[in-house]
């Protein structure tokens, strides 16, 4: 034992003296190895980092750590979107309630929320509809002066519809409609509409309603994705959900909560977002508006929308823009009209560019209708139901929300938040009494029995998202609820679509189209995976479980893939290290031959030797892997201190947000000590057995 | 000459004497080249998918597209009096292969079992004889489960009134066959929905995602959906004879069209459709043309590249800097150890570059014959694929892909230029220790092996 002892301390002391010895090789060896570590480290520890935010993103805003669907529909869940242009089909769970009752009592789950995904499109309402409505408010109030100024208005937007349907004849084959339509726009604007108008308000209103305003459309459209659930159980269960502005959906209360990030993409007044968005790529994406074509094509193109904040001023407003805005652009101010003024304002550069945002949100912003739908508006929102019909329905719009932490993240903000009673109804699986009502309205106003097209678009279509926004998009064609209500009392139910209520039975029992676990140990997604799919199958339900990853679809896809490159890539590099390694030390034994020969001629075994030549590699293993591994470590730590820019879209994407903040885990760590450890033993066995070969009689014939 | 040959000798000599070593970082230098040639295959099978399937079905080389706005807040990815358009093109383009202008459209395509959204091109099949070439259809069993392995339909049907030519996916998905019909949807200029029905005449293969959107239909079929006057059209897509000049062709027909009166969009390295948003908010009525090159119509698809080059040539960078270093330090104990060697060559007379040329032969060779080695075997291992054709299972790798299958494209270029690179880097990496060679004192170098 104490031999052992004493040749291991001798064996350690000549390795040491050896490395040192040999620098050239050392260093060389060592280098490759640290190098090799370092990377292990900072790759792994990114794509750990890349792959936590990703979940934190995905599972803490729409998946949960489970999700349950069923097995009957042709298509795989993915909420994050997939490959084809059509919405899956993804089957039904008719009774929540029954899943709710089976899931709940599962170990380490936490809460199952129902949930179903739904496309709505909505009207944010346009200019002659808002002039119509102050119409027949004068009209209600028979206040004379308003009614004229209102013509106006009306005879003045009519002349403008008519120069733009001109416009149209020329690529139109159907010149017989647009002929009828320039009928109705010429009738509009003679003098004799307007004489009696007194007597015939309601039916001249009747007319402006049904006949101008369609001409008018000036796709204000937008989409929704719609996730249905259980409001008060997704707040409670998503902790990282928050209102941003306006209020949450009080319990029991129908409605819509959009989210922030849609709110602030797609509702938003174009030339602000557009603003928003040069201020991203400048601040976030270290653009410069000096020396960027890309970002000067984009503020270029940007100048020219002017005529979106125009088009919502009115008299006073362009007075007061004209004025204030001569006077900001106090340096040679041409003498043209407006237009040109906001043009040149929304020219920016470098060097104002901050200035003018601010001076923006602050001056012009309040003029303007800064987003489509705001909070605590009532919209009329209209989805294609599974049966056909083009569902319209008013909804409330309560508030904004957003997701703690991950607030900037494009992903987070995919849907819109509604009530499971709301989801239902557009989806198309209506109750009893809502059954009988619409049989009798359907009556009424003998709609026919939905064409095929129509049942099939509503089946599998609803794959608007893809379509450019400010594309027309069939409107209230088919059945439409409150085609036909007289219009006052249209906007009563508006007005009272806040105030629907439902039971919280109702959201249990009833259809879903998928449901999300909340575990309470979130680390036990396989375990609880397995335990919820005994249950199922214990109870023969059709159903199935994925986790977070596979529910994203491909999106999660998208992390395994980089993880076997990243695999691949260290895989290779370490190959090609181990064979570089593996020379090196070879050629280093070939000159230390007379050496070994002169040990093994004085009684050291062979073992001996093979033993000094692993320790000698180990050392060096340890001392070049401590090295990399805290460098790699210090690396990442930095990163993750100052964080990561996402410099493209892509990037941004792929870290869920615009930085990305990296972290060593001591999973990391423990694993580049393995590879290295594993990497340095196989680096060193072939020059180690060539060393042992090395007979003693080589020492004495000294040299050649 | 001889010299020369005769140092190529000795350097051979050497290699083969110092077994081990040119083993070692033979092995080494042949596993990075193979690499190098397999990623760039990779890269450009990629860039091939993306080429053949955007100038199959969404672009030309060049495109002569526009929008057309009947009010300011209006845009319509629409060109009038195509023809006329197309005859100023057809007589200012040097290296024209041919012009072919499509109609534009997006519908929602209904079966009787199930519905999907795509893009429908309008075509005349009289001037697309191309197409017919390209498009490749696919067999029954494609897309229909138990279907037979005969291809049926004929693409040149297309010439017939209200015919369809789609993507074996979109069969499936819609589960229709040759013969069947589909009803397509969509909204006029003015806001009212229209639908046509059409008669499917053939099923093509995939060719890349870019299928899963896209299907062929007659002109006529696009402008009764849309309600469109004759002659107007969506773009006019030129193809060159060498796809390379494609931006320098932009850039004259741009000037061209100028000069004819046209009123041209700034220059937006962008694809049709994301143009909506920004032509509608602008502030003019009426045509205006937009040229693109093909690129640009597929730059949602470029990133991929990027991404794969980048990965690329990062890696290959860190396994050349492993390997330099593996050459340096081998090179340069095999210059200590030779010492005696060089002393005795540099006493007999030979000149220092003469040395210098020695080692760095010895380098060359090894790289050359290496990397050689590891190309030719990334050759075989790339047809292998090819002829194997493996479909790719993961969802997320074929849309990085582009393509269904895996497709490694190498050709000569690729060949030579990683045989090149392996090679000189070899090379750079020798230069140091055959330097330290050469500059070795016979004396000193004899006295050394002392």
């Amino acid at each position: 034992m104490g031999n052992l002892l004493v040749s291991l301390r001798i064996v350690f002391l000549i390795a040491m003296r050896n490395l040192t010895s040999h620098r050239v090789k050392s260093l060389i060896v060592g280098s490759i190895m640290a190098f090799g570590t370092m990377l292990m480290v900072v790759g792994t520890s990114l794509l750990d980092s890349v792959e936590e935010s990703m979940e934190k993103v995905v599972s803490s805003s729409l998946t949960g750590q489970l999700q349950i669907y069923s097995t009957e529909g042709r298509d795989e869940l993915s909420l994050f979107g997939g490959l084809t242009a059509s919405r899956p089909d993804i089957g039904e769970i008719e009774d929540f309630s029954k899943l709710k009752q089976f899931v709940e009592p599962v170990e380490n789950v936490e809460a199952i929320v129902p949930m179903g995904v739904t496309i709505a499109t909505g009207a944010g309402g346009n200019d002659i509809d808002s002039t119509l409505a102050d119409l027949r408010r004068a009209v209600e109030a028979n206040n004379s002066a308003e009614i004229k100024k209102l013509e106006g208005q009306i005879v003045q937007l009519a002349s403008l519809l008519e120069d733009e349907y001109e416009y149209r004849a020329k690529i139109a084959a159907d010149t017989e409609k647009i002929e009828q339509d320039l009928e109705i726009l010429q009738r509009v604007q003679e003098a004799s509409f307007w004489e009696d108008f007194d007597m015939y308000a309601n039916k001249r209103l009747m007319y402006l309603d049904t006949k101008l305003a369609p001409l008018a459309a000036d796709g204000k459209l937008f989409f929704l994705r719609l996730l249905g659930t259980d409001p008060q159980l997704f707040k409670k269960s998503f902790d990282r959900f928050e209102i941003d502005k306006g209020q949450m959906i009080p319990p029991g209360k129908r409605g819509v909560l959009l989210s922030r990030r849609a709110h602030e993409r797609f509702l938003k007044h174009r030339v602000a977002r557009q603003l928003d968005r040069v201020k991203r790529e400048i601040e976030v994406e270290g653009r410069s508006l000096e020396d960027d074509e890309l970002l000067q094509g984009r503020v270029r193109r940007l100048s020219r929308q002017y005529r979106r904040v125009l088009f919502q001023l009115d008299v006073a407003e362009t007075e007061k823009l004209d004025k204030m805005l001569r006077d900001y652009l106090s340096e040679d101010v041409p003498e043209d009209d407006l237009a040109k003024l906001v043009e040149k304002f929304l020219l920016v550069d470098s060097n104002n560019f901050q200035e003018r945002y601010d001076y923006f949100y602050k001056n012009i912003a309040p003029m303007i209708e800064l987003y489509r739908v705001n909070v605590g508006e009532t919209v009329t929102i209209q989805a294609f139901t599974r049966r056909g019909y083009l569902k319209a329905m008013n909804v409330k719009i309560w508030g904004t929300f957003q997701f703690k932490g991950i607030e900037d993240s494009d992903l987070a903000g995919v849907v819109n938040l509604t009530d499971m009673v709301t989801f239902r109804e557009l989806y198309g699986k209506m109750t009893d009494a809502q059954q009988a009502e619409l049989e009798e309205l359907r009556e009424e106003v003998g709609a026919e029995v939905v064409t095929r097209d129509e049942a099939e678009d509503a089946l599998f279509g609803g794959d608007a998202e893809l379509m450019e926004e400010g594309q027309p998009v069939e409107l209230a064609e088919g059945f439409d609820e409150f085609e036909d209500v007289d219009v006052l009392e249209r906007d009563e139910r508006l007005a009272r679509a806040g105030e629907l209520t439902y039971e919280q039975e109702e959201i249990d029992s009833g259809l879903a189209l998928n449901a999300a676990v909340i575990l309470k140990d979130r680390e036990r997604i396989e375990e609880t995976r397995r335990a919820i799919e005994a249950v199922i199958a214990r109870e023969g339900l059709k159903l199935r479980v994925v986790d977070w990853q596979e529910a994203a679809g491909i999106v999660g896809q998208l992390i395994t893939v980089i993880r076997l490159v990243l695999y691949a890539a260290i895989f290779i590099i370490f190959l090609v290290a181990l064979v570089i390694i593996n020379n090196s030390m070879v050629m280093a034994t070939m000159e230390r031959v007379s050496e070994i020969g002169t040990m093994r001629a004085i009684g050291a075994p062979r073992a001996f030797v093979l033993v000094l030549f692993m320790l000698e590699t180990l050392a060096l293993g340890l001392i070049a892997g401590t090295l990399g591994g805290l460098t790699g470590a210090l690396m990442v730590e930095a990163a993750g201190f100052y964080g990561i820019p996402a410099y493209n879209e892509i990037v941004r994407f792929i870290f869920a947000g615009p930085y990305l903040y990296p972290h060593v885990t001591w999973g990391n760590v423990l694993l580049a000590a393995v590879v290295i450890f594993v990497v340095s033993v196989i680096a060193t066995l072939y020059p180690a057995i060539v060393a042992t070969r090395i007979q003693p009689v080589v020492a004495m014939r000294g040299r050649e | 000459m001889a010299t020369l040959k005769m140092i190529l000798l000795i350097a051979m000599r050497n290699l083969v004497q110092a077994r081990v070593r040119t083993l070692f970082l033979g092995t080494a230098l042949t596993l990075v080249t193979m690499l190098l040639v397999i990623l760039m295959g990779l890269s450009q099978g990629i860039s091939d998918n993306i080429v053949r399937s955007a100038t199959t079905l969404s672009t030309g080389h060049v495109n002569v597209a526009g929008f057309f706005k009947a009010t300011s807040t209006d845009s319509a990815p629409l060109i009038t009096d195509a023809s006329k358009l197309k005859k100023i093109v057809r007589e200012n383009t040097e290296g024209l292969d041919y012009v072919v202008d499509r109609n534009r459209g997006w519908a929602r395509i209904i079966s009787p079992t199930g519905a999907l959204a795509s893009l429908i091109l309008g075509v005349d099949i009289e001037e697309e004889a191309r197409l017919v070439d390209v498009l490749q259809l696919a067999p029954q069993s494609d897309y229909k489960e138990g279907g037979s392995q005969k291809i049926l339909g004929d693409a040149s049907k297309l010439g017939e009134p209200n015919t369809v030519v789609l993507f074996a996916t979109q069969a499936e998905r819609l589960e229709v066959d040759v013969g069947d019909k589909l009803t397509l949807r969509s909204q006029t200029r003015d806001g009212r929905a229209n639908t046509v029905d059409v008669t499917i005449v053939a099923v093509a293969r995939d060719i890349g995602i870019l299928s899963n959107f896209s299907m062929f239909v007659p002109k006529q079929v696009v402008l009764d959906l849309y309600q469109l006057k004759p002659d107007t059209s969506g773009a006019i897509q030129i193809y060159l004879d060498d796809i390379d000049r494609s931006r320098e062709v932009m850039e004259h027909l741009r000037l061209v069209l100028e000069k004819e009166g046209y009123e041209l969009m700034e220059y937006q390295p962008a694809p049709f459709f994301a143009k909506f948003g920004t032509t509608s908010g602008e502030d003019w009525i009426g045509q205006k043309i937009d040229l693109t090159v093909w690129s640009d119509e597929v730059e949602f698809l470029m990133w991929v590249l990027t991404a794969l080059d980048t990965v690329s040539y990062a890696l290959i960078a860190i396994l050349i800097a492993i390997i330099a270093v593996g050459v340096m330090n081998t090179m340069w104990i095999s210059v200590r150890k030779r010492t005696g060697e060089i002393g005795t060559l540099r006493a007999m007379g030979m000149t220092k570059s003469r040395v210098f040329l020695l080692f760095i032969s010895e380098a060359f060779l090894l790289g050359l014959f290496a990397s050689l080695l590891g190309a030719t075997l990334a050759t075989i291992i790339a047809l292998s694929i090819n002829a194997a054709e493996i479909t790719i299972p993961v969802d997320a790798v074929r849309a990085i892909l582009l393509s269904d299958k895996l497709v490694l494209a190498i050709g000569p270029q690729q060949f030579l230029i990683a045989i090149g690179m392996l090679t000189s880097f070899t090379v750079v990496s020798a230069m140091w220790p055959s330097i330290r060679a050469a500059r070795m004192q016979p004396v000193e170098a004899i006295q050394q092996t002392e």
